[in-house]
């Protein structure tokens, strides 16, 4: 095993981490499918109002490439269909039947599977709608299927606060995670397997199988900071991720011919935080009741950290595990920035909050107005992958891209920890996301051209 | 605080696009923000961001100027005292200080904000923070007798030339207080520099008070004597210069209100200790090198013990509060220890190799702000070498 030792970052001590069993929430009248949670895809329905769906059966397709599926998260009858804002779909409602009925794709077993071919294997796994949980850096796109990466990552862990530890989701799928993990290690030449704390609470049969041990602060975990520090050549860039939960679905999937829905998610709410055996598609006002205050609350689906910003209408999507909830932090403070602040969470040591180790609650407020770059340099303390944000970010306004690049800016994992410690409230992450992704654009135009 | 609140919220309408006070919006967005947090939800990744803004920010650098502040008031009354031959009771030296040194304050931060306001008015951007610290560094720089039109001049300079023509906080290059104190230095030298400007006439009518710096009276030296015999001739043994009970800048002249100063940047993360500690070590080495070429026939200033060049004239001012100033030193961390270490080493060259112009510190701070965009771009040169490409 390989000990990576990862610089920068940040730990906050926050309370509610849940902790304890499960309880379970799997009966539901509804559930549902966003296609807006899932990056860059251009989505095409394949089904309408009023569609009988199983469990397993393609709602809607990518038209960058038709093969990849996405698949309903129940069976039952399609309900509705939102649009958004220039006619995106927001979600997929499904009515969810006594006797769901569940898509068959064929059970397979260890030989089997040993002499699929990969392409075989491949449109498998696309048919299946479980394609979409393999991912390729460094747009976190999904992966393209008829490219060979130079090597699978695998995160066992998250960092982002609130999320089940591994031990908790591999409890009683251990064989199912290895029969995922054959599965991937036919897509690609390497498939690594990392953790990032407590290896001695995974089960036995995978303990012995990690190959990389990534020690340091949020966001050690993530695949990007992951390859930062071990590639040794550009052309290992454009490796692919999945999470362990996610291999225990793959493994479930090819071992049952069954779609499985089942996600431990980590509810933590300032009422009370909880796990919850839940399933994929799951309302969030049904995990989390106070969802529907949305003027108090903001409600992040997908970690604290790395989350998107949901509502009540919403549904647990295919990458979440955890659902946080902060008090909106809209409420102006008299005199706020002469407080002593001893109950201020910061990164910076100007409060007295810096001189206890208490955990101290956040909020969603930004805590101060957008202010010019003083050239302080905390963004480029904190970050896991060494960009220097403040830099990138003036290359990036100056529309000097290529400046940008050569910066890190494809580098960058998204954390979000930049524009956390920033003092001038400068929306870092954001905009370098949105180069990012404009960079991925003008890829994707240069590509498609004959 | 409702009554704060009422207030504000009856007198917004004035300053909105149409109302009569629509030019002052600035102005008025900046004092709701001063008595207010803002409360938004940020709407965007990540939903949460950390309690400190450049408000706190700032006022943690004025609170760290709040022990060469008082001192300077205090030592001010009690120079001009002494030399008037009033009773030096604590009191009564502490008025006479505040009555010599607030008048320049008030002109400072007056004056400065009228530019500030203009500029932001004119842009349409918020009034920046910064300004809070420039308004307050720029009088404790200057000599007690200055006039205060004089003082009105060199803060307009520093904020409209120093600061607004590069286009407000965060563009600038140098450092805006010290490009106002550099420019009257340049353009009114008799009032900024030689014996007798650094203390305060109370008494009208007695012309000419002398009170000689550290720096003035080593000028002086001659082949073939000691600085430190002279300064001690005159009652300046280092531990006098280090608690700085002396005539010279208001707020310049102790070295130890600037340490206390400096432990609070540091503790707070929001001064450099990498600037400040590679100034000293920059001040020692060049010092302790040109000890090295001492002997009984060069300038005096060659043997001076290094140690004396930290606590004389206002090189731990300059370090601790002006060359910390984030926007004008380097962003990256080696860039920081030589940015500090050439200040250090250029005040003592300047004050060794040109004795007549003593005060380095500020020539050295402004050439360093020069240079830090260089010290930044070889900086990332060299980092982005050391990157695997990621294209
Ligand atoms: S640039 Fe910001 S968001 Fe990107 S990796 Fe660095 S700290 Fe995280
Ligand atoms: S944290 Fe904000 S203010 Fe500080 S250097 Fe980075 S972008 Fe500039």
């Amino acid at each position: 095993m390989i000990t990576i030792r990862a610089k920068n970052g940040l730990d906050m001590n926050i309370p509610g981490q849940p902790d304890g069993p499960a309880s379970r929430l799997m009966d539901m009248e509804r559930v549902g499918l966003s296609p807006a949670s899932f990056p860059h895809i251009r989505p095409k329905l394949l089904v309408k109002v009023g569609d009988k769906v199983r469990q397993g059966s393609i709602l809607f397709a990518d038209k960058r490439n038709p093969d990849i599926g996405f698949a309903s998260p129940g069976g039952g009858t399609v309900e509705s269909i939102d649009y958004g804002p220039r006619r995106a779909i927001n979600a997929i409602t499904i009515r969810v039947d006594r006797e769901e009925a569940r898509e068959d794709r064929g059970v397979l077993d260890r030989h089997q599977l040993a002499v699929l071919s990969r392409d075989a294997l491949a449109r498998h796994l696309m048919a299946g709608g479980l394609w979409p949980l393999i991912r390729s850096l460094p747009f976190r796109d999904i992966a393209d299927p008829a490219f060979t990466p130079p090597a699978i990552i695998i995160n066992l862990d998250t960092l982002d606060p609130f999320h089940a530890e591994p031990a908790l989701y591999l409890d009683g799928s251990a064989g199912a995670f290895l029969f995922g993990l054959d599965a991937l290690k036919r897509l690609a030449p390497a498939v690594y397997i990392v953790a990032c704390r407590k290896e001695d609470t995974l089960p036995p049969e995978i303990r012995g199988l990690v190959t990389h041990r990534v020690r340091g602060r949020f966001p050690a975990d993530d695949p990007g900071v992951f390859l930062y520090y071990t590639r040794a050549s550009a052309a290992a860039n454009r490796c692919w991720y999945i999470h362990g939960r996610d291999v225990v679905l793959l493994g479930k999937f090819l071992s049952s011919g069954v779609y499985p829905v089942k996600r431990l998610v980590s509810v933590s709410s300032p009422n009370g935080s909880r796990h919850v055996l839940s399933r994929l598609g799951a309302p969030l006002a049904l995990l989390a009741p106070e969802v529907r205050n949305h003027d108090t609350h903001v409600t992040i689906a997908g970690g604290l950290w790395r989350g998107q910003v949901a509502g009540p209408n919403d549904y647990l999507g295919l990458y979440d595990a955890a659902l946080t909830l902060l008090p909106a932090g809209n409420q102006p403070e008299f005199l706020g920035f002469l407080r002593p602040g001893r109950r201020k969470p910061s990164h910076w040591r100007a409060f007295l909050s810096a001189l206890h180790n208490d955990p101290l609650a956040l909020d969603a407020g930004r805590h101060g107005e957008e202010r010019a770059c003083v050239n302080c340099g905390s963004c480029a303390a904190v970050c896991p992958v060494d960009i220097l944000p403040q830099f990138t970010l003036k290359s990036v306004l100056a529309g000097e891209i290529e400046e940008a690049l050569a910066h890190g800016l494809l580098d960058c994992v998204e954390c979000g920890l930049c524009a956390y410690v920033c003092p001038s409230k400068i929306e870092l992450t954001f905009l370098l996301r949105q180069a990012r992704e404009s960079y991925y654009r003008e890829q994707q135009a240069v590509g498609e051209r004959p | 605080m409702k009554a704060v609140r009422k207030i504000f919220d009856a007198g917004r309408r004035h300053f909105q696009p149409g109302g009569r006070l629509a030019l002052l919006a600035p102005l008025f967005a900046a004092m709701e923000t001063f008595f207010f947090i803002p409360g938004e939800t940020s709407r965007r990744q990540p939903f949460i961001r950390d309690s400190l803004d450049l408000k706190r920010f700032m006022s943690v650098v004025i609170l760290a100027l709040a022990p060469p502040l008082l001192f300077g008031i205090y030592n001010t009354g009690y120079q001009a005292s002494r030399t008037a031959g009033l009773p030096p009771d604590f009191l009564s030296v502490t008025a006479r200080g505040l009555w010599i040194v607030m008048p320049l304050i008030i002109v400072s931060y007056g004056v400065g904000f009228f530019w500030e306001m203009l500029f932001a008015a004119i842009r349409r951007h918020p009034i920046s923070e910064g300004f809070l610290v420039t308004g307050l560094l720029f009088p404790l720089t200057l000599p007690p007798t200055i006039p205060l039109w004089q003082a009105a001049l060199g803060i307009s300079f520093g904020v409209v030339i120093g600061k607004e023509i590069f286009g407000g906080t965060g563009r600038n290059i140098f450092n805006p207080a010290l490009t106002g104190r550099a420019f009257l230095f340049f353009a009114y030298p008799a009032r900024m520099s030689g014996d007798p400007v650094w203390v305060a006439r109370l008494t009208p009518g007695v012309d000419a008070v002398t009170g000689a710096t550290p720096l003035g009276l080593a000028a002086l030296s001659q082949v073939g004597q000691k600085i430190e015999t002279i300064l001690a001739g005159s009652d300046f043994s280092f531990f006098r210069m280090l608690i700085g009970h002396h005539a010279g800048s208001i707020g310049e002249t102790s070295a130890l209100c600037c340490l206390a100063g400096a432990v609070i940047l540091i503790a707070t993360g929001v001064g450099s200790f990498r600037i400040i500690a590679g100034g000293i070590l920059g001040v020692l080495a060049t010092g302790g090198l040109l000890n090295l070429f001492a002997g009984p026939a060069a300038q005096p200033w060659f043997g001076l013990n290094p140690f004396y060049h930290l606590v004389m004239g206002g090189f731990a001012f300059g370090i601790v509060y002006m060359a910390t100033d984030p926007v004008s030193a380097p962003g990256l961390e080696p860039a920081k220890w030589v940015y500090g270490f050439c200040i250090g080493a250029l005040t003592v060259l300047i004050r060794v190799f040109n004795p007549a112009y003593p005060e380095g510190v500020m020539l050295s701070i402004l050439f360093m702000n020069l240079f830090s965009p260089l010290l930044d771009h070889v900086g990332i040169a060299l980092r982005l070498k050391k990157r695997i490409p990621n294209v």
